[in-house]
């Protein structure tokens, strides 16, 4: 008894700083087996970066994290809570991967859009108040789309898609954003911008963020933690004492070469 | 004025569209204001006009337009229910009308039709009943003619005591659940992990477009109803405007066409609902021609 108690105590602690916890998780898709046995965890604050091969199983280990597919065994922990029973939808924000493919011709604009990130669980049925616009404003010039906010969402480049799905789930005033590459053919520089902006948000706004990246360097340079998923779901530290090339052999393949070299990093690093 | 009533009474019922014939005698459109039957018809319209065109807008943007027509025709065995039963057919016909739109709506979660043709399903089940429990009831009738083409000039008090209802009741749920709506339409799954309470919102909607249907049999027919739902959304579509001004517009569409559909139908002396949709269509080709010729 006494015991227990003492256990359940330490959990308590420890479970106040986790965002994601995931326990020998597997994941099935049309029948075959897309996520084998992973184990991590994500904890308030991290930076996490999701690399892995084309078809190696990210996008689906998201959505199982999401609830938004079913998981073949294992266990999934948002905030302490299983995910069966979990239900502050309002504290995770997701931009999908394909979040951009929308119908060119809806009738909406910029500011209007992110402004529907404003509703959710608690807001069913109430008008936006100036307090809901100013957040949307702020948003919107957080990521630089002042200039567009009036514009029709069909007449941005692809890049501002992006940011303005960003800008939305901004507004909802999330826990941890999750992003299914957001940067996926956007220009070198406005890459390097995002995530200097997402660094911002992790570190000033205490964000946990989690994004799918193909970019290894920018994931080593500014993330702390990364996740390898190719079916098998490897998890790093990003720090000078682990090796990384290894951990991305372990999803890339073992002829996988990345020389990692901290000096090349621009600007501030995380780790 | 009781005379000019009882001709238009009359033809009402015959012509099937308030075919009205006494415009030929001087009556200016002030004096037109005081006449009962014309104080019936505009408000009835209106709320029509202004209830089909928000709630078509959403329709339209969900690619869900066709429903709207599936379930009008359903709604015809109910308005052959009621003429049958004695009941009033708009009440027979609001059942029959959700029904079946939820009908469709469960044919389409459950991939047991692709909605098309699960709407084309209903539409033959309702519509083959509605034409045995007529032949039943001993032929054809004058008054289901009323229903099929509309006869907003002869509504009486108390149908337009019901319109204004239901169009009370539709204005106040798209009131409350426009944004929510908005964000369910823009990305149903996504609207979904926010925690917008989708399904439930969607069950609500369903139930407004089959009362929004219902009430527009009476004013503009069930043959035309999917008109005076689908054109003015389409209409504002084409101002490539944001959605605040899109809904402001298409409203704005939905009530002059009416206004203007009433009114130009009496003094013409032509069927009302062919006028107000032919108004529609009239400012949908400009619109369309304008901004083409802008761009
Ligand atoms: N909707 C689906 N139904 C069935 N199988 C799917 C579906 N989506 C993906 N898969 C399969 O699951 C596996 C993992 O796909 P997933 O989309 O998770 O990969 P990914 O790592 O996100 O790839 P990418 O880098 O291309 O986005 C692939 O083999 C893919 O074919
Ligand atoms: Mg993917």
């Amino acid at each position: 008894m006494e015991k227990s108690g003492i256990d359940s105590g330490v959990r308590e602690i420890m479970s106040k700083d986790m965002v994601i916890e995931v326990k020998n998780l597997s994941v099935n898709r049309s029948g075959s087996l897309v996520i084998k046995d992973a184990n991590f965890e994500v904890l308030k604050g991290d930076y996490v970066g999701i690399v892995g091969p084309n078809g190696g199983g990210k996008t689906t280990l998201l959505l199982a994290l999401l609830g938004q597919i079913p998981k073949a065994s294992g266990t999934i922990r948002l905030f302490g809570k299983s995910i069966e029973s979990f239900n502050e939808w309002e504290r995770v924000a997701f931009v999908p991967q394909d979040a951009t493919n929308f119908d060119a011709n809806f009738p909406l604009s910029v500011r209007e859009l992110v402004s529907l990130g404003r509703l959710g669980r608690k807001r069913i049925g109430k008008r936006l108040s100036k307090i809901d616009w100013d957040e949307v404003d702020s948003a919107l010039e957080f990521m630089g789309l002042s200039e567009v906010a009036e514009r029709r969402i069909g007449e941005l480049s692809g890049g501002q898609k992006q940011r303005m799905f960003v800008a939305m789930a901004l507004v909802r005033d999330p826990d941890v954003i999750i992003m299914d590459e957001p940067v996926a053919g956007i220009d070198a520089a406005t890459q390097e911008k995002f995530y200097q902006k997402m660094s911002d948000l992790n570190q000033k706004r205490g964000i946990t963020i989690m994004m799918v990246s193909h970019d290894l360097s920018a994931v080593f340079c500014r993330m702390s933690k990364v996740i390898c998923v190719n079916k098998e779901v490897n998890v790093a530290e990003i720090r000078p004492d682990v090796d990384l090339e290894g951990v991305l052999r372990k999803a890339y393949g073992d002829h996988f070469h990345f020389v990692f070299h901290r000096h090349e990093c621009k600007g501030e690093f995380k780790a | 004025m009781m005379e000019a009533l009882g001709v238009i009474g009359l033809r009402g019922m015959i012509g099937g569209a308030g075919l009205t014939g006494f415009m030929n005698s001087s009556v200016s459109l002030m004096e037109l204001l005081n006449y009962q039957f014309f104080q019936n018809a505009i408000l009835g319209g209106l709320a029509a006009g202004f209830a089909c065109a928000w709630i078509g807008l959403f329709l339209v943007l969900r690619k869900e337009a066709m429903i709207v027509d599936g379930v009008a025709h359903t709604a015809f065995g109910g308005v052959a229910l009621g003429l049958l039963l004695g009941i009033d057919p708009l009440i027979t016909a609001l059942g029959i009308s959700i029904v079946s739109v939820f009908g469709v709506s469960h044919m389409k979660r459950k991939g047991l039709a692709e909605s098309d043709s699960a709407i084309a399903l209903m539409l033959a089940i309702g519509f083959s009943t509605g034409l045995i429990i007529i032949s039943i009831a001993g032929g054809f009738s004058v008054d289901l003619f009323s229903y099929l083409f509309g006869s907003i000039l002869t509504i009486s008090r108390s149908d337009l005591l019901m319109i204004l209802v239901l169009g009370m009741v539709i204005i106040a749920f798209l009131t409350v659940f426009h944004k929510e709506l908005l964000a369910i339409t823009f990305d149903e799954r996504g609207a979904k992990m926010m925690g917008i309470p989708v399904d439930t919102i969607l069950t609500m909607f369903n139930l407004i477009v089959a009362i929004t249907i219902t009430l527009s049999i009476k004013i503009i027919g069930i043959i035309l109803v999917v008109a005076l739902i689908v054109i003015p959304a389409l209409t504002a579509l084409q101002l490539r405007a944001s959605f605040a001004k899109t809904v402001i517009s298409t409203i704005l569409i939905g009530l002059a066409s009416v206004v203007v559909g009433i009114i130009a139908s009496i003094f013409y002396n032509v069927a009302t609902s062919g006028v107000i949709v032919f108004t529609m269509l009239l400012i949908y080709l400009t619109t369309t021609a304008l901004f083409r010729w802008m761009r």
